[in-house]
């Protein structure tokens, strides 16, 4: 059973650029055997600033294996509807829930906007692990998810 | 208008029923739906197990922008990897042959990339697709 990302970047920035195209297996950490754990596809609907727990590690089906193999897609689909403002984002940050700004506990990655999407690794650790999102304003903004980990 | 998209395609068959996700988005500058990014950054090292570094520095001009990351474990051995860490927080670790894709809003000067590599001298690879970052000073 194997998961599979492939990544194709494509750039006219700077003509010496020939692009970006990778493939990669999700495995076990240090090994060749796939990851055999997901959370499956998930959407969550957001229509505040709060800042929300995306994915809480402590609260998986099955527990994450601390500081092993673990990687998270999220995609910023605009309200859901086909709408998409690439002008605004959803903050994205690793961290206990309701650490505001950077702190010891919080980290804040990155701001999605609109049709953006992200895939990095994750350390699965609970708490400080968790997947936080905070949208920049009220309006209707959906995420689409999924984690793939290691037990 | 420069113009830089990222697209990905995730397959799995975890599930009973098999899942593939296709998608691609045009990287544009904070706050807008039509001016892309127009410079960037490219980078291969080699990082001695042990080592901890900052592979890509957040400046004063790319603070609170659109900054879009890739970063690649180039190693071909599976028991390598790199742990990527931004200030000092722990991400997660990139295996031998992984590669990650982040917007990086760099929220200050301090939310540097580092890298840290362990069981043995990883090869990375990088770039960063940006709308400006501060140059160093002449010696």
């Amino acid at each position: 059973m194997a998961t599979t990302a492939t990544v194709t970047i494509a750039s006219d920035i700077y003509s010496g650029f020939s692009g970006i195209s990778k493939t990669m297996t999700l495995t076990k950490a240090g090994t060749l055997n796939d990851i055999e754990e997901t959370t499956g596809f998930s959407r969550r609907r957001i229509a505040s600033t709060d800042q929300i727990d995306l994915v809480v590690m402590a609260d998986l089906q099955v527990e994450t294996a601390d500081s092993k193999a673990a990687k998270v897609y999220i995609k910023n689909i605009g309200d859901g509807k086909g709408n998409i403002d690439k002008s605004v984002f959803v903050a994205i940050g690793l961290g206990t829930i309701g650490s505001a700004g950077t702190t010891a506990d919080y980290q804040e990655i990155s701001n999605l906007y609109g049709g953006d999407w992200m895939m990095i690794p994750l350390t699965g650790i609970d708490a400080t692990g968790d997947i936080q999102a905070k949208a920049e304003t009220d309006d209707l903004v959906v995420l689409e998810y999924v984690v793939f980990f290691e037990a | 208008m420069a113009t830089t998209t990222a697209a990905v395609t995730l397959t799995s068959d975890l599930l009973s029923d098999n899942m593939s996700v296709t998608t691609s988005t045009t990287c544009m500058k904070a706050g807008t739906n039509a001016d892309g990014l127009d410079q960037m950054d490219m980078g291969y090292i080699e990082l001695a197990s042990g080592t901890q570094k900052n592979l890509i520095d957040a400046t004063a001009l790319g603070v609170g922008k659109a900054n879009k990351v890739y970063i690649c474990n180039e190693s071909t051995d599976e028991t390598y990897y790199i742990a990527i860490m931004i200030d000092g927080m722990a991400i997660g670790h990139l295996y031998a042959g992984d590669w990650m894709f982040l917007p990086w809003d760099a929220n200050d000067e301090a939310a540097d990339i580092e890298v840290l590599a362990h069981t043995g001298t990883n090869k990375i690879g990088f770039a960063c697709f940006h709308e400006g970052r501060t140059l160093l000073a002449v010696d």
